[in-house]
């Protein structure tokens, strides 16, 4: 069985957003619309907020956590009558999970990417050469100062 | 070119000018053609993208998008972005700038270390914004070529209108500018199932990602719809590649051709496929395009 973390609802409170996890009376109206709970069988919104208030935060943070699945609709968001946001809650929650190391590759490596080259993409000359061929110039040129931001 | 010609510059973000060019080569084209004075500028970042990056770190992606608006505000300029992933970014991280938070504070030390500073001075329009602000009549009248007879299913993303309370674009659930849009260049919007459900992008799991995307395309078909028209680059890949997967990873084939808005408004406007590059749609365009009479 999952155990409690016992600072979790606070460390998750300080990350911006996610700070009126306290005021949901777990009513599920964050659930009705939500695509990751119609699509992905362990995915509920409510249950999430809820694992978070109870500080049961292994759950959430573990490796192939399914707080992945959000797809950041942000339907919860404008439904919940408490104004808790679970989009903001499983966000804090990615924070954390990403904190200790354990969110997924992929996240983590687009992460980088931005971090360490500005873009989320590489420029290549494949691409110079393609907007070349449709009379674009050359893309403007990205920043150059991000690592004392990141630092 | 009148004194009103609104100026703005262009913050194109890293998806529309480092894989779909052609969506750039479309938007310059056609809000060229409307008076728009579009500058580019160096020295940005990604915006950076609003699940991945700020699910990693959100004082990363803070940080990253204040700094973009800091350097967008020494232009004296509004911001023009063609993504809604941008758009939801720089519109948000502003709203925290502003309101300054915990996290506000960190990030204004940051900056200024750099010597730069936010002083909220300056907005991020949506494309869709910035063409209803010049109006749905200046929009029609730049159209030579009027899409009559094409039937279009509008998806405006979700990081487009929600949370509205922030973003402030349309009504969250019954979204109706990009409708106008469409309509103010003859073609006609259709409703769906599913109006603005999300395209599923962001969702880990690829066919669960896929599935959400096959449903909203499934309703977009039985509502009539000829093609798709998104105002952003995360969508349209989604969108457009993700029928090629849906048919491979669910056995489901759409062939609905999905075009962003400016893509739409440059043919209406007497563009012409080829020279807009809309040969690289997964999706064949063609189809929707002998729809369109005149
Ligand atoms: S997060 Fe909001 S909508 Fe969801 S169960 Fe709690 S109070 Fe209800
Ligand atoms: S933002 Fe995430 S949790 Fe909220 S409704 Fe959308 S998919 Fe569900």
């Amino acid at each position: 069985m999952a155990k409690a973390i016992p600072d979790f609802k606070d460390k998750l409170s300080r990350i911006e957003g996610a700070g009126r996890l306290t005021a949901c009376y777990q009513c599920s109206a964050c659930v009705a619309e939500c695509p990751a709970a119609q699509q992905c069988g362990d995915f509920n919104p409510r249950l999430i907020v809820l694992a978070a208030l109870l500080g049961v935060g292994e759950l959430l943070v573990e490796k192939d956590s399914v707080i992945w699945q959000c797809t950041t609709c942000y339907k919860c968001y404008e439904r919940c009558p408490q104004g808790t946001h679970p989009i903001e809650v499983i966000t804090a929650c990615k924070n954390l999970a990403a904190a200790i190391g354990n969110a997924p590759e992929e996240i983590t490596a687009l992460h980088d990417t931005v971090a360490g080259n500005a873009t989320l993409i590489m420029p290549s000359t494949a691409i110079e050469k393609r907007r070349g061929d449709l009379g674009l110039g050359p893309v403007p040129a990205p920043a150059e100062d991000l690592e004392r931001l990141l630092e | 070119m009148s004194a009103s010609s609104p100026e703005y510059t262009l913050f194109l973000g890293c998806m529309i000018p480092l894989r779909h060019p052609q969506i750039e080569l479309s938007a310059r084209r056609s809000l060229g053609a409307l008076g728009m004075v579009l500058s580019d500028s160096d020295g940005f970042s990604c915006c950076p993208e609003p699940w991945n990056v700020k699910g990693a770190s959100l004082d990363d992606w803070l940080v990253l998008a204040a700094r973009n608006l800091a350097v967008a505000e020494r232009s004296g300029r509004d911001l023009l972005v063609l993504c809604n992933g941008c758009y939801s970014t720089l519109t948000e991280a502003g709203h925290l700038m502003s309101n300054g938070g915990e996290a506000a504070e960190r990030v204004r030390g940051k900056l200024e270390a750099l010597g730069l500073s936010y002083s909220g001075t300056r907005r991020t329009r949506h494309v869709v914004q910035a063409l209803c602000d010049l109006g749905t009549d200046a929009v029609s009248a730049s159209v030579t070529r009027p899409l009559s007879g094409l039937k279009v299913a509008v998806h405006h993303g979700c990081h487009l209108l929600r949370p509205h309370e922030i973003l402030q674009v349309d009504d969250p659930f019954d979204p109706v500018l990009l409708e106008g849009l469409v309509e103010a260049l003859g073609a006609e919007a259709v409703r769906y199932e599913g109006y603005t459900d999300c395209c599923g992008k962001a969702t880990r799991d690829q066919d669960s990602s896929l599935r959400i995307a096959s449903n909203k395309l499934a309703a977009m078909k039985s509502a009539g719809a000829d093609c798709v028209v998104v105002v952003c680059p995360a969508c349209f890949e989604q969108m457009d590649l993700g029928q090629v997967e849906i048919k491979r990873r669910l056995g489901e084939e759409h062939r609905l051709p999905v075009l962003h808005y400016c893509q739409l408004l440059a043919l209406a406007q007497g563009g012409q496929p080829d020279s807009l590059g809309l040969g690289r749609h997964r999706v064949d365009v063609k189809p929707a395009l002998q729809k369109m009479q005149g």
